[in-house]
């Protein structure tokens, strides 16, 4: 943090500390709904809106240079990851002489986990979570930037 | 025969190419297309002649049961013989007519090339769709060909002319054989002349298609773009606008009539529309000055004949038709290239200015007077032996009678009088002007015509050799045992037709020598008629069209976004308004809701929506518009959705944030709205479309008649999708292409708020602070 | 099936008022405007789909299908309906913004090439090139 965003007076040393705290747990709370959505409510649009709050809470705090270090990358790349992701999952299923999009599940006995099950659906969500949350940090560098002005 | 359209096809493309390097040769190269199909036409003459058509059948689309059927019988190799016969001189023709340096060269002989192979294939097709496609093709190439000069306004007139008029007849004729074909059960021609169908479906079918007939074979009201296009060079005229394309109407008629002359309206508007073309065209061509024009007002007279004769549906009427069909595309073709020929050689084609080109250009003025005279109805000559036949073939109770008779025979009398003065116009020395200066034409040039005149004569002479091809045309109608056809001959004995045809001379002989009488009368009659010309009626519908269009253009484009959106959503409560009064009752139990709950958040989520509407600051709009939104939230829950809840609420959370960022930079309040009446007129638009939408709900809910596909997804989701939230399965996995493009609408979204408020712009200025 | 009267009306007076805000010249209550037909629409799909129930999760209920468990396809429309209608709103948001640096406010005119258009006096056919007869 600069000194000159420490001697803005309209910040609230309370708030940023409060906010400090929880942004990781939304965070992490937001990808757990990802990988929970299979069996329980959640899944990649839930869990990608609360990453994205995520990220708005911070903003409201730090403003645009406080997202820009927490998230080092061009908002555009999850969108373009998330949609590839998505698609070549489903692609993938060709090579499977499967159609396209068909789920495939895979029962893994690892030596430590035990058996574990994983399904094609898990690597689609997470593309439709990196493209919600791509579009919640592209609306914050814009729209939340230009605002500032 | 297919073979023989990718000849064409191919030699159109490559023809081009080769232009600059042959020149005006490259007709030469080009010719061997028409001249290949007219020997292997020759070549298979006999079998086609002795009833065994060629056919061929190639699959085109299969899918859609398109083929290419190519059938060549009596009348095609009869149109064959105008098509490609006519068509291979008119190239060698072409060769001697344009100069090396000609800009557009080997364009033109591309087109020119590639109308001759759509010529071929619409005679040759078997295939109503296959016909129509070569028949538009054919509009398209003269389009090209009559705009060859494209630096002249006149051309480009004529053109669009030529193009508008016989397209606009093609899609009404396309409608007609699309009904034919249904009617029928196929689209095969021969299968519908050998079966046709009845009906009155029929009647509209054939009313349709003889319009586009009409069109196409510039018959009276659509005639005036056949004169017009004589804006294009000559070949072209004598090829396409005399031989060949013009034809293509009458080919139509002659091909269909022998199966639906019978069919009611048709006789009347065949010998209605002929007759009243065969006399208005020679009644213009009386008073043309320039040669080509005469020729063309000519072409529209004697197509009306060829209407009249092969439309008439008889037998003896068809012969006479298909006789006179060969005729003309000779001795028509003939007289155009002459008029080519001394326009090229005197530059001008003004029967006003020539004179004494009879002694400067012999050979040329022999060749001209017997075409001349074959379209005049001389002995010895074919047209002789034509109009013989047609005269033969009314006046003894043909269809129409009497009245169609004095017709056939006035306008015979007035295309005896035009054929005069054309001969008089061309080569006759004038006391008034002095001689036209000439050069002398080069023997390569004027030898394909006189081929083409001279042809004339010895089928004129020799009718026998004319005579098998027409008979067999003719044999395509029924005729009761015992009856035979009158051959084709010079010398019928002193029969009344003899008499008439000499009455005919006589008068047409007389018409031209009171010419001066005559183009008196004519002026002071055309000042009468000249409210009803129809190439005035052509302009002045084009700038209907023109002023039409405008003013709706004016109407239904206002520019003003309202207006659209309550097009729209007006048409919706009509449309679903009218199905839900129309057809549907509420009849299945209705209650007041799920859960009570339900009925005081609905209440809540009302009351908040009605007030966002009347909200003058923007802020508490959109701070009562996430109350709605939670509101809903809510609704989601008891409904049995937390997965929606919890996206909703979520959603409304980051709406408001977005909102905020937004109304930051904008005034605090709403503009003061529009005049109360306007709004007034939004609220009725609105309640009509919350009441039709609300009625519908209640409607679409009972309308089930099929168990919900969800019931198979919730049994199948955790065998087969491998997860119990069933809701998520359905995206990820049943549901999921749409989930996919779900996700493509986002980034497309985010795309283009990244381009509409770009990021970095102000950062410059920040570092510069 | 049942019908659900409060259901229906709520999503009647969302449409309504969502169409008057559509009509509006103002972009912010056209975008506000789209958001309470947005919501009316996700309760239509919901309502569509038949009554309340039971969360659809596979054997949640007795035998998996049962008859009290609420419809999972018209949800999984909804929801991915709402993420799009945000991503709608932000756009269109995006779309006010823009229109407010160029022109200073956020009403939409109208289409000044359209009115042109509608303003035209027509135009006269030319005749000129009409080929005449010998006077």
């Amino acid at each position: 943090m600069t000194t000159s965003e420490r001697a803005d007076p309209s910040r609230s040393v309370v708030l940023e500390t409060a906010v400090r705290l929880v942004f990781h747990t939304v965070l992490v709370f937001g990808v757990y709904l990802l990988f929970a959505g299979h069996n329980q409510p959640g899944g990649g649009f839930v869990g990608g809106l609360v990453a994205g709050c995520a990220f708005v809470l911070r903003y409201a705090v730090t403003g645009r240079e406080g997202i820009g270090r927490a998230v080092p990358v061009d908002p555009v790349l999850p969108l373009g990851a998330g949609l590839l992701l998505a698609g070549v999952t489903g692609a993938a299923a060709w090579l499977l002489d499967g159609q396209f999009l068909e789920s495939g599940k895979v029962e893994l006995d690892l030596p430590v986990l035990g058996v574990v099950k994983a399904t094609s659906a898990l690597p689609f969500d997470t593309g439709v979570f990196l493209v919600v949350v791509g579009l919640v940090l592209l609306v914050l560098r814009t729209l939340g930037a230009e605002a500032e002005q | 025969m297919l073979a023989l359209l990718a000849l064409h096809l191919g030699l159109a493309l490559a023809v081009p190419f080769a232009a600059p390097r042959l020149g005006p040769r490259v007709f030469l190269l080009a010719a061997a297309a028409p001249a290949a199909t007219a020997g292997w036409a020759a070549t298979r003459a006999g079998d086609v002649l002795d009833g065994r058509p060629v056919t061929s059948s190639t699959a085109w689309v299969p899918g859609l049961g398109l083929t290419l059927d190519l059938r060549l019988d009596p009348l095609g190799l009869l149109m064959v013989t105008l098509v490609s016969g006519v068509g291979t001189l008119v190239f060698l023709y072409c060769a001697g007519y344009f100069s090396a340096g000609q800009r557009g060269l080997g364009r033109f002989a591309g087109v020119l090339t590639g109308f001759s192979g759509a010529m071929l294939g619409l005679v040759l097709a078997d295939d109503l769709l296959l016909l129509y496609v070569f028949w538009e093709l054919t509009s398209v190439t003269s389009w090209l060909l009559i705009g060859f000069d494209d630096e002249s306004p006149q051309s480009r007139r004529a053109a669009q002319q030529a193009l508008l008029v016989t397209t606009l007849g093609g899609l009404v004729m396309l409608l007609g054989l699309l009904l034919l074909a249904q009617e029928a059960g196929t689209a095969s021609l021969s299968g519908i002349l050998a079966d046709p169908p009845r009906g009155p479906t029929v009647a509209i079918a054939l009313v349709l298609v003889l319009v586009g007939a009409f069109t196409k074979s510039a018959q009276v009201p659509f005639h005036p773009w056949l004169p017009a296009a004589m804006a294009a060079p000559t070949p072209v005229s004598a090829y396409l606008h005399a031989a060949a394309m013009v034809k293509a109407g009458v080919y139509l008629v002659a091909r269909l009539a022998p199966a639906f002359a019978v069919v009611a309206p048709w006789r009347p508007l065949v010998l209605t529309v002929g007759l009243a073309t065969m006399l208005v065209g020679g009644w213009r061509a009386l008073r043309q000055s320039d040669l080509k024009r005469l020729l063309a007002f000519g072409t529209v007279s004697q197509l009306g004949f060829l209407m009249v004769l092969l439309g008439a549906g008889t037998p003896e009427a068809a012969l006479a038709g298909a006789t006179l069909l060969l005729a003309h595309g000779l001795f028509k073709s003939t007289l155009f290239l002459a008029v080519g020929v001394i326009d090229h050689e005197t530059g001008t084609r003004d029967l006003r200015e020539l004179s004494g080109l009879g002694r400067r250009l012999p050979v040329l003025a022999a060749v001209a007077t017997l075409a001349a005279l074959s379209m005049a109805g001389v002995p010895p000559l074919l047209g002789f032996v034509a109009k013989e036949a047609a005269y033969e073939a009314f006046l003894h109770g043909g269809p129409g009678g009497a009245v169609v008779f004095a017709g056939l025979f006035l306008g015979s009398v007035l295309t005896a009088a035009y054929s005069a003065r054309f001969v008089w116009g061309a080569f006759a020395s004038k006391p008034s002007c002095v001689a036209t200066p000439a050069h002398t034409p080069s023997p390569g040039f004027v030898a394909p015509v006189v081929v083409l005149g001279a042809s004339g004569l010895v089928l004129g002479l020799l009718p026998g050799l004319a005579d098998p091809l027409v008979q067999a045309y003719a044999a395509s109608y029924p005729l009761e045992a015992g009856r035979e056809l009158e051959h084709l001959a010079l010398w019928h004995g002193l029969t009344a037709a003899l008499g008439w045809s000499a009455l005919t001379l006589a008068a047409g002989a007389g018409l031209f020598l009171l010419r001066e009488p005559v183009r008196r009368g004519q002026r002071g009659a055309s000042r009468v008629l000249s409210a009803v010309d129809a190439d005035r009626a052509y302009d002045l519908s084009l700038s209907w069209l023109d002023r039409a269009a405008q003013r709706s253009t004016a109407v239904v484009q206002s520019g003003s976004l309202p207006v659209y959106l309550g097009t729209v959503l007006l048409t919706l409560v009509v449309l679903t308004g009218g199905a839900l009064v129309g057809g549907t009752s509420i009849s299945g139990d209705l209650q007041l809701w799920d859960r009570p709950l339900q009925a005081v958040v609905a209440v809540v989520v009302a009351a908040a929506a009605v007030a966002t509407a009347r909200a003058h600051r923007r802020f508490t709009a959109v701070l009562l518009v996430g109350a709605v939104g939670y509101g809903v939230a809510v609704l989601f829950v008891l409904q049995g959705g937390p997965d929606l809840a919890l996206t909703q609420f979520l959603v409304e959370t980051l709406t408001l944030v977005l909102f905020v960022f937004v109304l930051r930079r904008l005034p605090s309040s709403f503009p003061r709205s529009t005049p109360r009446r306007s709004q007034l007129v939004r609220a009725g638009v609105a309640t009509a479309v919350g009441a039709v939408v609300a009625a519908g709900v209640l409607v679409a809910g009972q309308a089930r008649t099929a168990p919900p596909a969800s019931q198979d997804y919730l049994d199948r989701a955790l065998p087969e999708g491998g997860g119990s939230n069933v809701v998520n399965v359905v995206l990820v996995d049943f549901r999921g292409f749409d989930t996919l493009g779900e996700i493509t609408v986002l980034v497309v979204a985010a795309l283009g708020i990244a381009t509409l408020v770009p990021a970095g712009r102000r950062r410059p200025q920040e570092q510069s602070r | 099936m049942t019908g659900n009267l409060t259901l229906a009306l709520l999503i009647g007076v969302l449409y309504g008022v969502g169409t008057y805000l559509l009509l509006q010249r103002t972009l912010t209550r056209v975008v506000i405007g789209l958001g309470l037909m947005s919501h009316g629409a996700n309760l239509l799909l919901l309502a569509a789909g038949g009554s309340a129930g039971a969360v659809p999760f596979a054997g949640s209920t007795d035998g998996g299908a049962g008859a009290g468990t609420a419809d999972p396809l018209p949800q999984a429309m909804v929801l991915t309906a709402i993420v799009i209608t945000f991503g709608v709103t932000a756009f269109l948001l995006a779309l006010a913004f823009r229109s407010w640096l160029l022109t200073g406010e956020d009403a939409v005119q109208d289409d000044v090439e359209d009115r042109r258009i509608a303003a035209l006096e027509p135009e006269e056919h030319p005749h000129a090139a009409r080929p005449e007869d010998e006077a």
